[in-house]
This record gives C-alpha cells, sequence and structure tokens, in this order.
C-alpha cells in the first residue's frame, strides 16, 4: 500500500487542456473519489497515473518513487475497468490467474490457492471454468475486481465501475466494495460521475471541472462547505437553488434582496465578511428550505410535488418573483398540493453564500 | 395450399439455385476435367465420347510423377510457402499493431504507400528485382524467393492485420499491461490469440500466392535443385510432350492442396476479410 502525489501535474490533447496543474496528494489507505462531468480531467487523471497517458509536465509519485516515466507495467497498479475488459479468449480462472504469472510466475499450487481464495471472497467460485462471454454484467464486475485484488498492488484504480450494472446491482455492488475496502485496507483511487457513489464510499472526494481540482475534502466537507458554485451544484441529489442579490441592512437583522424577493439572512454563516450592498449569491439545498402551510416566512406558491423514498420533494414560485423555482424539502408527513400557497423557512445553517464573480464560496472553511 | 407468396419465394429458390448451379459448374469444370483427365488411362484420354469418371479410376501417371522426381518440386513448394507465410505474418503482425495503435509522424505517408504498392503489377518488378537478387547472391536459391515473395505480400499481410487489430478494444491491452505485462507480451498473449481470423485471411493471401507463384520463380531461379512446382509444371510440357495424363495430374498436384486449405479455413477467412471493414 502506497500514498499517491501529483504535483503540477498536466495534461493536452492538441489544443485542449485536458488537466491544468493538478496538486493531489492522497494518502496511504485512503479510499479517494475523482469526481465530475465528463471531460472535467477525473479520467485523464486517472490514466495518467495508470501510466496509459504520459505526462506533459510535473510530477506522480506512488510512495516514494517517481513513477510518471515509468510504462504501466512497471507501477504496480491494478485496475478495474468500466467495461471491464476481461480476456475474452481465457476461463474466469485464466483472467484471475494472468496477472500472478506475469513476472516470476509462482508454483501451480499456489496460484489455484490464491485464485479459490479471492473467488471465494467475491462469490465467483461456482463460474471458475466458464469464459467472460457466459457471465451476467455483474459477474464480469465481481471477476474484474478480483483479477484488480489477485496480487497486492501499491494501488488499486477504479474506472467508473459500476456504471454499467442496473440501478439495484450498482446500490448492492457499491456496498461490497466498500466493504472490500475495509477488509484490504488498500489505497483506492476511484473514478465516477456519480455523486452518490462518491459520497458513500470515499474518505476524500477530489471535485474536478474543466480540467482543474475544484475541491479535495471528505464527503460531508463538500456537501457542508463546497468550495464554489460549481462543487455547490455537482454535489447533491438535485441542483442547488441559487439565488442573486443584494445584502441590506434591517430592522430585522440582515436581508438579501433580490428581484422582487427580500429572505432574511439572519444567522448565516459568513456574513461578518461582507459589508452591506455586496452582492452575493445565495446557494441552498432543498432540506435548507421547509414549505409550510401556515404561510410564515417567505410567501410561495407550489408548483409541483415529488415523492422521494419517504420524502416529499416540493417545488414552489416564489410569489414576488414566480419566474424563479426552487426545489424544497417537505416535513415527513406533510401534504402539498400544486397551487397551495405556502410559507418558506430558510434554516440559516444550511444556506451558502457564494462571490458572484469568482463563484467562491465567502464562508469556505 | 400454397399462399402466393410462398410459391413465389419457392420460384425464386428454384431459380436461385439453378443461376448459382451453373456459376459453380463454369468455375469447376477446367478442375473437374483435369481431375478426371489425370485418372485415366493413357488409352482412355482421347477416347470419344469422354468419360468423367473413369472405373476403374487409375493412379498410372501420379506414380510416373513421383518416379520422374516431382517430391522435390513440391518440397521446393512448401518449404517456401512456410516461411514466406511465417516471415510475411511476423513482420506484417508487428507492422499492422503499430499502424493500429500508434500515432507516429509519417503515419498518413506509410499508410498511402502501403495502398500504392499493392497497385504495382508484378511482372513490372521482376526486372529491378532480379538485378538487385544477383548483386545480393541470392538467385537461384529458396533464401531469394522466400525474400521476394514476403516482400510482395507485405502491403497485403499489413492492410488486413491493421484491420483486424483496429477492432480488438485497447482496454484489454492496456488491461494486461497494467496486470505487469509488457506491450510486447500483452500482443503475444492477448492481442494474437483473439486474432485467429485476421491472420489466418492475411495467410491465405500469402500462401496462395507463394504457392502458385510463377512468373517471379521462372526468371529468379534456374537451377532444378530450387525449382518450384509451377515452374515443374510448366517445364513438364516439353519433357512429357503432348502426354496430357502426367501433366493433368502434375495440375492437380499443384491445386490440390490450396483447396484444402481453403475448405479447412474457410470460415476464418470470411470473418478475417470482414472483421477488418467493421468497426464496432
Amino acid at each position: 500500500m502506497s500514498s499517491v502525489t501529483f504535483q503540477g501535474v498536466s495534461k493536452r490533447f492538441g489544443k485542449v487542456v485536458a488537466l491544468d496543474d493538478l496538486d493531489l496528494a492522497i494518502e496511504e489507505g485512503e479510499f479517494v473519489s475523482l469526481l465530475g462531468p465528463s471531460g472535467s480531467g477525473k479520467t485523464t487523471t486517472l490514466n495518467l497515473l495508470a501510466g496509459l497517458l504520459a505526462v506533459d509536465g510535473g510530477t506522480i509519485r506512488i510512495g516514494e518513487r517517481l513513477v510518471h516515466g515509468l510504462p504501466p507495467d512497471k507501477r504496480d497498479i491494478a485496475m478495474v475497468f468500466q467495461n471491464y475488459a476481461l480476456y475474452p479468449h481465457m476461463t474466469v480462472f485464466e483472467n484471475l490467474a494472468f496477472p500472478l504469472k506475469a513476472r516470476a510466475s509462482p508454483p501451480a499450487a499456489e496460484i489455484e490457492q490464491r485464485v479459490q481464495r479471492v473467488a471465494q471472497t467475491l462469490g465467483v467460485s461456482e463460474l471458475l471454468a466458464r469464459y467472460p462471454k457466459e457471465l451476467s454484467g455483474g459477474q464480469q464486475q465481481r471477476v474484474a475486481l478480483g483479477r484488480a485484488m489477485i496480487r497486492n498492488p501499491r494501488v488499486f484504480l477504479l474506472d467508473e465501475p459500476l456504471s454499467n450494472l442496473d440501478a439495484r446491482l450498482r446500490i448492492r455492488m457499491r456496498h461490497d466494495i466498500k466493504a472490500l475496502h475495509a477488509q484490504i485496507r488498500g489505497t483506492i483511487v476511484y473514478v465516477t460521475h456519480d455523486q452518490a457513489e462518491a459520497m458513500t464510499l470515499s474518505s476524500r472526494i477530489a471535485v474536478f471541472n474543466k480540467g482543474r481540482l475544484q475541491q479535495f475534502a471528505p464527503p460531508e466537507e463538500i456537501y457542508d462547505y463546497p468550495a464554489n458554485m460549481f462543487v455547490a451544484n455537482f454535489v447533491g441529489e438535485r441542483e442547488i437553488n441559487f439565488l442573486n442579490g443584494r445584502v441590506a441592512g434591517g430592522p430585522g437583522g440582515p436581508m438579501l434582496e433580490a428581484e422582487g424577493i427580500a429572505i432574511s439572512l439572519a444567522g448565516v454563516r459568513g456574513l461578518d465578511a461582507l459589508s452591506a450592498g455586496a452582492q452575493v449569491v445565495l446557494g441552498v439545498r432543498a432540506e435548507g428550505l421547509t414549505p409550510t402551510l401556515d404561510g410564515a416566512g417567505l410567501p410561495a406558491t407550489v408548483s409541483q410535488t415529488e415523492l422521494s423514498g419517504p420524502d416529499l420533494v416540493v417545488y414552489i414560485r416564489p410569489e414576488g418573483n414566480p419566474a424563479q423555482e426552487w426545489c424544497c424539502r417537505a416535513e415527513p408527513g406533510s401534504r402539498f398540493r400544486a397551487g397551495d400557497r405556502v410559507g418558506i423557512a430558510l434554516h440559516p445553517s444550511r444556506a451558502l453564500l457564494f462571490d458572484p464573480d469568482t463563484e467562491r464560496n465567502f464562508q469556505a472553511k | 395450399m400454397m399462399h402466393p407468396w410462398r410459391r413465389r419465394s419457392a420460384l425464386r429458390r428454384a431459380a436461385d439455385g439453378a443461376i448459382m448451379s451453373i456459376v459453380v459448374l463454369f468455375a469447376l469444370f477446367p478442375i473437374v476435367w483435369g481431375l478426371s483427365t489425370s485418372l485415366k488411362p493413357t488409352s482412355d484420354i482421347l477416347r470419344l465420347p469422354p468419360v468423367i469418371l473413369p472405373s476403374p479410376p487409375s493412379l498410372e501417371h501420379y506414380r510416373t510423377l513421383i518416379e520422374t522426381g516431382i517430391g522435390r518440386y513440391v518440397l521446393n513448394s512448401a518449404i517456401v510457402s512456410f516461411f514466406t507465410v511465417a516471415l510475411s505474418l511476423m513482420l506484417g503482425t508487428l507492422a499492422g499493431y503499430a499502424l493500429a495503435r500508434f500515432t507516429f509522424r509519417g503515419k498518413a505517408a506509410v499508410m498511402f504507400v502501403i495502398v500504392a504498392v499493392m497497385s504495382i503489377p508484378l511482372p513490372s518488378l521482376v526486372v529491378p528485382t532480379f538485378t538487385f537478387l544477383a548483386l545480393l547472391g541470392l538467385t537461384n536459391s529458396l533464401v531469394g524467393l522466400v525474400l521476394l515473395y514476403t516482400a510482395y505480400q507485405l502491403p497485403i499481410t499489413v492492410w488486413i492485420l491493421y484491420g483486424y487489430f483496429q477492432t480488438i478494444p485497447t482496454q484489454l491491452e492496456n488491461a494486461a499491461m497494467i496486470d505487469g505485462y509488457t506491450r510486447m507480451q500483452a500482443l503475444r498473449k492477448v492481442v494474437l490469440p483473439l486474432s485467429g481470423p485476421g491472420l489466418v485471411a492475411a495467410a491465405l493471401f500469402v500462401v496462395t500466392f507463394a504457392w502458385n507463384d510463377f512468373v517471379v520463380a521462372v526468371a529468379m531461379n534456374s537451377s532444378d535443385e530450387v525449382r518450384t512446382l509451377p515452374v515443374a509444371i510448366y517445364n513438364y510440357l516439353g519433357f512429357f510432350g503432348r502426354e496430357w495424363g502426367p501433366l493433368t495430374a502434375a495440375a492437380m498436384v499443384s491445386i490440390v492442396p490450396i483447396i484444402v486449405v481453403f475448405v479447412v479455413f474457410q470460415r476464418y477467412f470470411l470473418s478475417g476479410m470482414t472483421g477488418g471493414s467493421v468497426k464496432g
């Protein structure tokens, strides 16, 4: 097991900057997700670490060893590919044994024993004689994981390993991968565009956008203190609600005035740093806005409701500016219907304030 | 009671069958005629009306051929064919793989040249290659033929293998390299085992050429020890005169092996030819 350190790493494809000056230090035994939309640089980062791409600048270390000049076979890594990349002409057994035979091949008895052990851990013992095309997607996924686990590599690289599975199986495999990590305690670098996967699996998440690292922090921090508007919006089940406005003082404490809406900012973090009249973007997730039928708070009209598991998600339009549509989460057990007139309460601890020019969070930790 | 459309399709099938039979008959007639002649005793060969199935078939002409030493020419052709195929596939694999997987300066030019040289008629190359081969002291040798045949067949070999390698997902080699294998090992253990149809298609092209070539062999080699089968058959015309029996038997000896090879590998051949052209 080893740490992984990127220092000033850049990669261009022609004129396109795929990765711009990345600094990232992953600790030994950590589970780090590289999260971002497609084209954000997360897969480029993984391929640079794997040695499938060459860096244009900067250094990559695995442990103390500089690896960015080495071919993949000299880096002592294991990787699970999005489409599994099982060798179609080999049985499951041969696929699992393949990495063991790469250099000084251990005796057949030891190979047998190690393959059996991994197959058992992943529940594919009955499939050893089959060929990849005779397996279901979930089984192929397990074999691909097994092939990565059979050695003790310095780092495991996982490239969107669950994206080809159906929703149920994905959640189940997510659970299994987390259990596996707890068991083998290996350093894992996991690429995904699914924020829920990143949030549930990782010890830390690196959020990428347009070739730049936006934030590198534990999941709770990413969620509660997003570094900028991109991270705030990308992480979370639903899009975050943004409201452009101006900070104004008032008898009832600080207010946000925006396009016909005035909303109290009393108790919101980071206000002290702002002078009256400053332009800000208020960001608040659904759970930071609670609709009530008794009408206290910002007056609004329900435009749509959605049942999401046990929660009722309510879309509302503020009466002062019906062009806006916000997403709120109702108290469990409450009932709303489209057309209901409601009052919206803002939870100050869940409100985020961004600089409209730099898009940075005023509150960043 | 047949539905009209069903009757139409039955008619259509019959017509298709008839047309195909005519084409097959037309193509196979010279071969069947030759085979039939080679199995007739000399006295029956020119008899009218001709008999297609001689009974009993006679192997006397084949015996004559063996006694006059056709074995040496068959062996020469086999040696040349084998080594030409081996060398072409080896070089073709490396070149085709490099073209399929890497971008490098001058790649487009290399590909253009490969296609362009395929269109040069072979006889126009005979004279310059003869002087070149003479310079190297490789005329009158099987080695010379192997090198020339490989040179002639390399473009098509590279082209077929280049096309086939493109159909194999890059991720498989990437996986092998991450699993601890060098690129050459990944090529050998992962790419080549999956390239059977492409390799067979290329090999069939090469073996057909090497086994059948007359023009190059007759120009480069003159001595008897290094004579290949097609040249030997031509020389039989002088040796046996108008003895059709041994002549047709010799022709059969040259045709049958290639037919057998094609029948055995036909399935690979077809998927190898189309494999390169269809990209997933």
